[in-house]
């Protein structure tokens, strides 16, 4: 499967996925104009990525901020991977947040609450960012 | 304009705490420009990481609503009133952040926003956790462009009960602020 690359901007996050190592990393910022557009495309990756995918999926988030508009849609993703699971798949997520910040953490746990899958959350230290 | 200086209005802004006003069209290069500038401003503060992003978070929701707002009016073919002008300030209330937006809208259009917010100030902060997973998990009508988690995620992250007020501008428009205590 071919790869999806999106260069981050302010509001939008860095999208990088690997279809043939099952990486897929999303970091940065994500408020975008429009969310459910912007996500459109990456969600139509996803489901195409999710059919045909045989190996091991990993889903890294390193998010400093995402509004609620974002939010859906990331939960729209983290479908896909429950949905690999569900069929007996290798899937795992690691959710990076910054230490400091604790509702960051808060939001990587109603996003865990909502999935079967390993879903490893990960503190990272402020300075180091 | 009574006078051509603006001291009255920077004496306003002093008195009422404001840190940071904004009056005119949110359009998402102003958002993006605004909230960077917010949060360099917060950073100077030495303020509490997790409380500098709800600020921000806050701020966010409230402009996107905005200009959420006056595109779905866009959209209806409205053009009554540049619905894109708006106002937020962020101000300091001891040691709380106040984030407040007030916008014109339609009064037909504010019914369902303020049963919501009656119905979330309702709410404790547990009962406010259930509502966002449940908003999380609802399927959103095609057409759409909203999530529906603006107001709770808003609720979770302040303090105090979400507040507002309308004034009336005429029979079908009225001036709706939205107050966030963080």
């Amino acid at each position: 499967m071919e790869k999806l690359f999106l260069p981050g901007t302010r509001s939008t996050p860095e999208i990088s996925f690997d279809g043939t190592s099952g990486v897929l990393t999303i970091s940065g910022e994500s408020y975008p104009e429009n969310s459910f557009e912007y996500y459109k495309p990456i969600l139509a990756w996803v489901s195409r990525f999710a059919q045909t995918h045989t190996g091991p999926a990993t889903l890294n988030i390193n998010l400093n901020y995402l509004n609620t508009g974002s939010i859906k849609s990331l939960m729209d993703i983290l479908d896909y991977f429950e949905e690999m699971h569900g069929r007996g798949g290798d899937v795992v997520i690691y959710w990076h947040y910054d230490d400091e910040n604790d509702r960051a953490l808060e939001t990587a746990e109603d996003f865990k609450a909502e999935v079967t899958f390993p879903f490893n959350i990960i503190a990272i230290k402020s300075e180091a960012k | 304009m009574k006078t051509m200086d603006l001291f009255d209005m920077r004496e306003t802004l002093k008195t009422e705490g404001i840190l940071i006003c904004f009056a005119g069209p949110f359009s998402h290069g102003i958002i993006e420009e605004l909230g960077n500038a917010v949060r360099r401003y917060l950073e100077t503060m030495q303020m509490k990481k997790a409380l500098l992003m709800d600020v921000f978070s806050v701020f966010i929701e409230q402009t996107q609503n905005v200009r959420n707002y006056a595109q779905k009016k866009l959209t209806e073919g409205n053009t009554e009133y540049d619905f894109n002008c708006g106002i937020v300030i962020i101000g300091r209330k001891g040691n709380k952040y106040v984030v407040s937006s007030g916008n014109i809208v339609e009064k037909k259009d504010l019914e369902e926003a303020i049963a919501r917010l009656a119905e979330l100030n309702r709410l404790d902060k547990d009962g406010l956790k259930a509502a966002y997973r449940e908003q999380m998990r609802k399927v959103i009508p095609s057409g759409k462009t909203t999530s529906g988690l603006g107001f709770i995620d808003m609720s979770r992250k302040a303090s105090e009960p979400l507040q507002y007020s309308i004034r009336e501008i005429n029979e079908t428009y009225c001036f709706f602020t939205l107050r966030a205590v963080i």
